[in-house]
């Protein structure tokens, strides 16, 4: 694979991590328009971690991930009252607070006679870890798409499972889940953790794949992006948010013809696809479709 | 003697924030107007308001740079192009998908949203054009404050469009059905008022509104850059948050405490914290009052909730 391709395949795979964590936001019954503020503190966690005090890659992952999860426990339960418009600009607000307060974040320790460190908005550079550690583009793409694979079996089992069920049902009606008997809060911060810490999961795997990262990377476009790619790719299998990102970021790199004109062409696919599939490609309906026709033959 | 008068400068200062807060507040207040009609009519957001503005302010530079079109043109065009940006995202994203879904809506007019970009960006590549000025410039002084020509113009204009629009939607049959498919689109429609045709033209309103509140901003500022359309969907959202959604007092309060917010911290603490401000204030009225200063949201959620039950 030459180097270009593994940029662009390691970039899907990354997005692919924020993408599923705005998607399980979906089917708990929210828009989230603030995933990118879990994707933005992974990576400057991490990167911080690695690059400023020389901790090793997973440990600096963990903790990347615990942070970005922590933060969404604490927006969680203090958003638990809002819905629908409401919960989108909160989480709007909040991804912004976060990304303004990293353009004034100005820390910086010198190593190796050069200053490392986040420096506002001029980014934060030589997150070098894989230079050190002599990992090449392919291997740490290998990383990103066993992650990734160990992501998507944790959501396949929810799926097959009771819990994930029971999430499905709060995400359409929550009143009729809480008349069941179902603690809808407790459900609705589990899945708003464990999607902070995907998003954290994502960012963290980023820095140090760009080795350069600056506030506004993560501002809303990435937010709405990844919620746009859930919505693209169908809302009835974590398999979705996969086709929305391969269908991007594999589009806009791959289909030359377009140049120039490439968000026009892609806009219109998207807004046509979306009056046809209002839920995507593969919807709920169409999911159970093709897993009936799967059990018969 | 002199502590007085340091006191007294102070108070002037402060004073002149709030007036300047109130000038560029007045515009935010209508962009967050256009906000509340179509979310009243739809219950679905269009994160396309900002873009379509952007485009049609856009083709009123087009007209500046390349056929030398006057003010007056300018904003004739500027407001044909939103309005025509604005048909066409109602029938894209709108019209032609499902009533319920709301999300599909708001994604569709996100994927617009970028078409409207890059449009833009063929049109005149590059980042920031000039948008010629106003009629008038210059400034007035009210003893110690000073007022621009152009804060006065947009602040008289806000005053007779949200008077227009108060008529429109209380005096006329077409308010009327405006109010009623916002109350219950079905409803209205066994009263034999047609929902689609309703807010289609509330989308015509909206861009007329949006179109001239663009023009004001940008002729203010005298430049145009592509991130316009960014910057209006948020100035608009964050307003109509602040003072509620489906209120039209409050869309305009909550422009005008934005607007006060915003020249206070850019004044006390610094151009860093200008939009900073903002979003904290935003996310601590959501968070503590969530139906926003003058909403019903909430009250009206658990309404709909115990009349299921």
């Amino acid at each position: 694979m030459s180097d270009y391709v593994v940029s662009v395949v390691s970039n899907m795979g990354m997005i692919a991590f924020i993408a599923l964590s705005a998607y399980i936001l979906l089917v708990i019954g929210e828009i989230s328009f603030g995933q990118q503020a879990y994707f933005g503190i992974g990576a400057y966690i991490s990167g911080v971690l690695t690059a400023m005090w020389g901790w090793p890659l997973w440990l600096a992952m963990v903790l990347g991930c615990a942070v970005a999860g922590s933060a969404a426990l604490i927006i969680g339960s203090l958003t638990l009252r809002l819905s629908g418009i409401y919960f989108a600009i909160a989480t709007l607000s909040f991804a912004e607070m976060i990304r303004l307060g990293l353009l004034s974040v100005h820390v910086q320790v010198e190593i190796d006679g050069e200053l490392v460190g986040p420096e506002g908005a001029e980014g934060f550079g030589d997150i070098r870890w894989i230079f050190e550690n002599d990992v090449t583009p392919f291997e740490f793409m290998t990383v990103i798409y066993v992650l990734l694979v160990g992501v998507l079996t944790i959501l396949f089992w929810v799926e097959r499972s009771r819990l994930g069920t029971v999430i499905r049902m709060v995400g359409s009606d929550p009143l009729l889940a809480q008349a069941q008997g179902i603690d809808v809060v407790f459900y609705r911060l589990l899945a708003t953790v464990f999607a902070g810490i995907i998003a954290g999961l994502g960012g963290s795997l980023y820095a140090h794949f760009a080795t350069y990262i600056e506030p506004n990377v993560f501002n809303v476009m990435l937010g709405v992006h990844s919620l746009a790619y859930g919505l693209i790719g169908g809302l009835g299998t974590a398999v979705g948010p996969l086709i929305g990102v391969g269908l991007d970021i594999g589009f806009l790199e791959g289909v030359r013809v377009f140049q120039g004109y490439r968000m026009i062409a892609f806009g219109g696919l998207v807004a046509v696809l979306l009056i046809f599939m209002p839920r995507g490609i593969l919807d709920e309906e169409r999911v159970h479709r093709i897993k009936r026709w799967l059990e018969r033959s | 003697m002199a502590i007085e008068r340091e006191l007294f400068a102070k108070m002037v200062d402060f004073v002149q924030n709030c007036i300047d807060g109130i000038m560029i507040g007045a515009a935010y207040g209508l962009l967050a107007i256009g906000f509340t009609i179509i979310f009243g009519v739809m219950r679905r957001l269009n994160l396309s308001f900002g873009p379509s503005i952007m485009l049609g302010a856009f083709f009123g530079t087009w007209a500046f740079l390349t056929l030398n079109a006057a003010p007056w043109m300018v904003l004739a065009i500027t407001i044909a192009g939103t309005v025509i940006t604005g048909i066409y995202v109602e029938r894209l994203c709108f019209w032609a998908i499902r009533r319920d879904a709301t999300i599909a809506s708001m994604v569709s007019s996100f994927a617009i949203w970028m078409q409207l970009d890059e449009v833009a960006i063929l049109m005149l590549p590059g980042r920031t054009y000039p948008f010629p000025e106003m009629f008038v410039s210059g400034g007035l002084n009210f003893g110690p404050f000073f007022v621009r020509a152009e804060h006065l113009v947009t602040l008289l204009v806000t005053i007779l469009m949200v008077v227009g629009i108060r008529l429109l939607l209380y005096r006329t049959t077409f308010g009327l059905a405006l109010r009623a498919v916002s109350e219950s689109s079905d409803a209205a429609k066994y009263m034999g008022i047609n929902p689609s045709r309703i807010t289609f033209l509330a989308f015509i309103l909206v861009s007329l509104i949006g179109g001239v509140a663009g023009y004001l901003l940008l002729a203010t500022d005298q430049q145009v850059t592509p991130y316009f359309g960014l910057w209006v969907t948020f100035k608009g959202l964050i307003a109509m948050m602040l003072g509620g959604m489906g209120s039209i007092p409050g869309a305009i309060i909550g422009g005008l405490v934005l607007g006060i917010i915003e020249t206070q911290t850019q004044w006390y603490l610094g151009n860093a914290f200008k939009d900073m401000s903002a979003y904290v204030v935003l996310f601590l009225a959501l968070v503590l009052r969530p139906g926003g200063l003058l909403g019903q949201g909430i009250a009206e959620r658990q309404d709909l909730a115990f009349r299921r039950v």
